[in-house]
């Protein structure tokens, strides 16, 4: 007779780079369109340029997302784009909230 | 947003992140511009197609018609009217702070004008060695001749845009107006008309079909 293992909770498998609410918010956004700009992100999320400037370096070391900067005329601007880790890390953050959420409601039930 | 960690609340983050990803999806979309350069099309095609169709009536009252003026007016119409569509999206969601995926569709656009040309050739090889098929012809080939069609390609195009852009009042616009491109409105007046003539009323439900929607999705868009 074999002991059943009983599978690993959600939680564990949750990666801390993407598990905060700012970050899951970037690659969410970064994951809707082809490019996004700064000042979008900052729109959007509602926050100062150096919180979003922390938040964006975190995830370029990461390798989630990449960050270009250029010009519109005399206008700086910087765009961000999300990298092919950053789709997967995304989606394999939600899918652990789902379970999260899965496994709330059948311990609720 | 704030810049905390993750509280407890799965759901309710999940919930924000939904809400983003459709904010993202709205800011992108320009969805009446298309549209409405996909009626102005439409509309600029009715000369075209009268004025280049070429028809041989037997003294049986019996004609022959060939559409020559769709031929040549579409191909490049539709190639223009997506490279404008492309640069529209483009252009206004850039100045929005997001750049849109639209190019799977003008390139959906582009291939799916090949496949009107490869069908209008096709139906020419075929009735240069064999007769006229009897008419009326069966229902099935009617529809598949108007889905190829350049009205019809228009609307598989715009199915694709839809999915693009995940776009739920598209979808329904598009198959609404793929009912009416595939099921022509006709109340009689074919029977009234001279050749170049019948085809006039469904090329002006179909554009103003396209317009409506423009006028509808920019209204949307406002509210």
């Amino acid at each position: 007779m074999t002991a059943e293992t009983e599978p690993a909770h959600p939680v564990t498998g949750l990666d801390d780079v993407v598990h905060q609410r700012v970050r899951l918010g970037i690659l969410t956004i970064a994951h809707e369109a082809r490019r996004v700009e700064f000042g979008y992100l900052r729109g959007q999320l509602q926050l100062t340029a150096g919180n979003l400037s922390q938040h964006l370096g975190v995830l370029e070391t990461a390798g989630l997302i990449e960050v270009e900067k250029g010009y519109e005329g005399r206008r700086g601007r910087t765009w961000i784009t999300l990298t092919a880790a950053g789709r997967s890390a995304l989606a394999e953050e939600i899918g652990r909230l789902k379970l999260l959420i899965a496994r709330v409601e059948t311990a609720e039930g | 947003m704030t810049t905390d960690a993750v509280p407890g609340d799965p759901r309710r983050l999940l919930s924000e992140v939904r809400d983003l990803a459709h904010r993202v999806r709205r800011d992108q979309r320009v969805t009446w511009v298309a549209l409405l350069v996909l009626a102005v099309v439409t509309f600029a095609a009715i000369p075209f197609d009268w004025f280049g169709m070429e028809v041989r009536c037997a003294p049986t009252g019996e004609c022959e018609f060939s559409r020559d003026g769709v031929l040549y007016y579409w191909p490049p119409a539709l190639l223009m009217a997506y490279a404008a569509i492309a640069y529209a999206y483009r252009r206004v969601a850039r100045s929005r702070g997001v750049e849109a995926r639209v190019l799977p569709y003008a390139i959906t656009g582009a291939a799916l004008i090949l496949v009107f040309l490869a069908a209008w050739v096709a139906v020419r090889v075929y009735l240069a060695d064999n007769p006229p098929p009897a008419e009326p012809l069966a229902y099935g080939w009617m529809v598949l001749d108007r889905l190829v069609a350049p009205w019809g390609i228009i609307g598989v195009a715009l199915l694709v845009l839809a999915r693009l852009e995940r776009n739920t009042g598209l979808l329904l616009f598009t198959l609404g107006y793929l009912a009416v491109v595939l099921v022509p409105i006709d109340f009689g007046w074919q029977a009234h008309q001279s050749v170049p003539a019948e085809f006039v009323p469904q090329q002006v439900i179909n554009g103003l079909v396209l317009l409506l929607g423009a006028a509808g999705f920019a209204l949307a868009r406002r509210r």
